[in-house]
């Protein structure tokens, strides 16, 4: 195949190249020879539609909501049936270190607010949380705080301990009247990354250290990402109803979550997937236990 | 997301775990007999790395130990994996009230001791099959032999699904194939061509 670019004389072609650039940067990639160009954009009216149908493309957005497929073609399991295969899967684990996960899928827009709060389950997953509390040392908060089982309580120590790179605890929760000595010493720098700086907005900026401190070591903090909630609900020897009741309260709580934001939002649950550490995940199909399903009592220990 | 096809394809391995080697019932208290008395637990310890004859105990675990607890969702289980590379591999069956004539010829006479095993409560007696040294199919045979365990024998629809899997499996060997041969082609014209764009360039340039 013969072009006119790769027939004109090479001074000629030169010419030919400066005149199109402007043209040729806007259309074309840049991964293209200059000689390719050339010939691409003056002889194929083609290569030119196209260039402009591609433009088109990169303005129009994607979808404004995560997309969620049709559940139809999805197997779903009664909980029963879900723990028996689950606690084949995790047979011979340790059983302290292997949990119970519920992964809630929501159907949500992708631009909106997200859902984040933390629970307290009826049956407590055991998660041994550190908690540090920064408030002024030697107040009445102080002592609460260390009665309800924080384990690192003060201001300037606690501050030296994380400038040393010491951060012996997994939670930072701040008294308002520390606030100000907390933004003196300039932590954001370490502690924001690990997501443990205190703020008004995440809510570990609290009035009452004590009960919110109390909270923390039963409850579990869950927030949304890509339109799912992952959270541990369970171990390994709980009880198909202790699982339940487990599974309902953080329903509920997420449902009320949703109900709390703002009116125009739309948020919903969409699928609920029950998983453990090493097992997959089996989408729930809401029943408790069908016919098949063994005794509750066998479905509980390890 | 991920594409649900992709998931319901993954969540398909469930079937390993109801069907194969280990997919059998232990005698319950209701079907319990003198020979045959029930199982109420199972606890199997070995060591961490596999010389030393530990490599059979570890793939019973990963292979048999699933479907046993599927099938018998009331047994408990357990796995200790230790550190102690000279220790004993041992698997350790609990009955209730009685141990069979099996069990206790299997076992043998000169009964190895392991430490880590759970004390048996009151009611149960144990036997202690030393796994040292054998395979997991001799350790399940060894165990089907002494509990009297009966096999589940997988149902149409699931050897069906067996079956399809497997054709899945085989085709896509030659799947991989073919794509590798594609992209291999275009990346070889595509190395061609810049080598002839090179030439170009230096013909210009000259």
């Amino acid at each position: 195949m013969s072009s006119y670019g790769a027939a004109l004389p090479s001074a000629a072609r030169g010419i030919l190249s400066s005149c199109r650039l402007p043209l040729r940067e806007k259309s074309m990639s840049p991964a293209f020879s200059v000689f390719q160009q050339i010939r691409g954009v003056k002889n194929n009216p083609q290569a030119k539609g196209k260039g402009k149908k591609k433009e088109a493309k990169t303005e129009r957005k994607g979808p404004r909501e995560f997309q969620q497929k049709h559940l139809k073609d999805m197997e779903q399991f009664a909980l029963c049936d879900a723990m028996r295969y689950i606690r084949a899967m995790e047979v011979g684990r340790e059983p302290t270190v292997s949990k119970y996960e519920v992964h809630i899928r929501m159907r949500t827009r992708k631009d909106g607010p997200v859902i984040r709060n933390m629970i307290r389950f009826p049956h407590a997953v055991q998660t041994e949380s550190r908690i540090c509390v920064i408030c002024p040392p030697g107040s009445k908060q102080a002592k609460d705080a260390i009665a309800a089982g924080a384990i690192l309580v003060g201001e300037d120590e606690v501050f030296e301990a994380v400038k040393a790179g010491k951060i012996e605890f997994d939670r930072c929760l701040a008294h308002p009247d520390s606030l100000p000595a907390l933004n003196k010493a300039a932590l954001g720098r370490i502690l924001g990354p690990r997501g443990l700086m205190p703020s008004v907005k995440t809510g570990t900026v609290v009035e009452d250290v004590a009960s919110r401190v109390e909270d923390l070591r039963g409850g579990t903090v869950y927030r949304e990402r890509d339109a799912v909630i992952r959270l541990p609900i369970g171990q390994m020897g709980f009880s198909p109803e202790q699982l339940r009741d487990n599974l309902r309260t953080t329903i509920e709580s997420i449902k009320k979550d949703a109900a709390g934001l703002n009116d125009r939002i739309n948020k919903e649950i969409y699928e609920v997937v029950l998983s453990s550490t090493h097992g997959s995940g089996f989408s729930l199909n809401g029943e408790f236990r069908t016919d098949n399903s063994p005794e509750t009592s066998a479905l509980t220990g390890v | 997301m991920v594409n649900l096809f992709k998931r319901m394809r993954k969540l398909k391995t469930i079937l390993d775990v109801r069907v194969g080697t280990g997919a059998a019932i232990f005698p319950t208290l209701a079907s319990a007999n003198k020979e045959f008395p029930a199982v109420t637990r199972l606890h199997l310890t070995y060591a961490q790395k596999i010389y030393g004859g530990h490599q059979g105990a570890r793939h019973f675990w990963r292979r048999c130990l699933p479907r046993l607890k599927y099938h018998n969702p009331g047994v408990k289980m357990t796995v200790r994996q230790t550190e102690e590379q000279e220790g004993p591999a041992a698997l350790t069956i609990y009955f209730a009230e009685r141990v069979g004539s099996t069990a206790n010829a299997i076992a043998g006479k000169n009964q190895i001791t392991d430490k880590h095993a759970p004390a048996p409560e009151a009611s149960e007696r144990t036997a202690v099959v030393d796994v040292k040294n054998l395979t997991w199919e001799e350790i399940w045979s060894r165990v089907q032999a002494s509990t009297g365990a009966e096999e589940v024998p997988a149902t149409a629809e699931d050897q069906a699904e067996q079956k399809k899997l497997q054709a899945i499996s085989e085709k896509a060997v030659k799947d991989r194939e073919r794509i590798q041969a594609m992209r291999q082609a275009k990346r070889d014209q595509e190395r061609m061509l810049a080598e002839a764009r090179g030439e170009v360039e230096k013909l210009k340039t000259m």
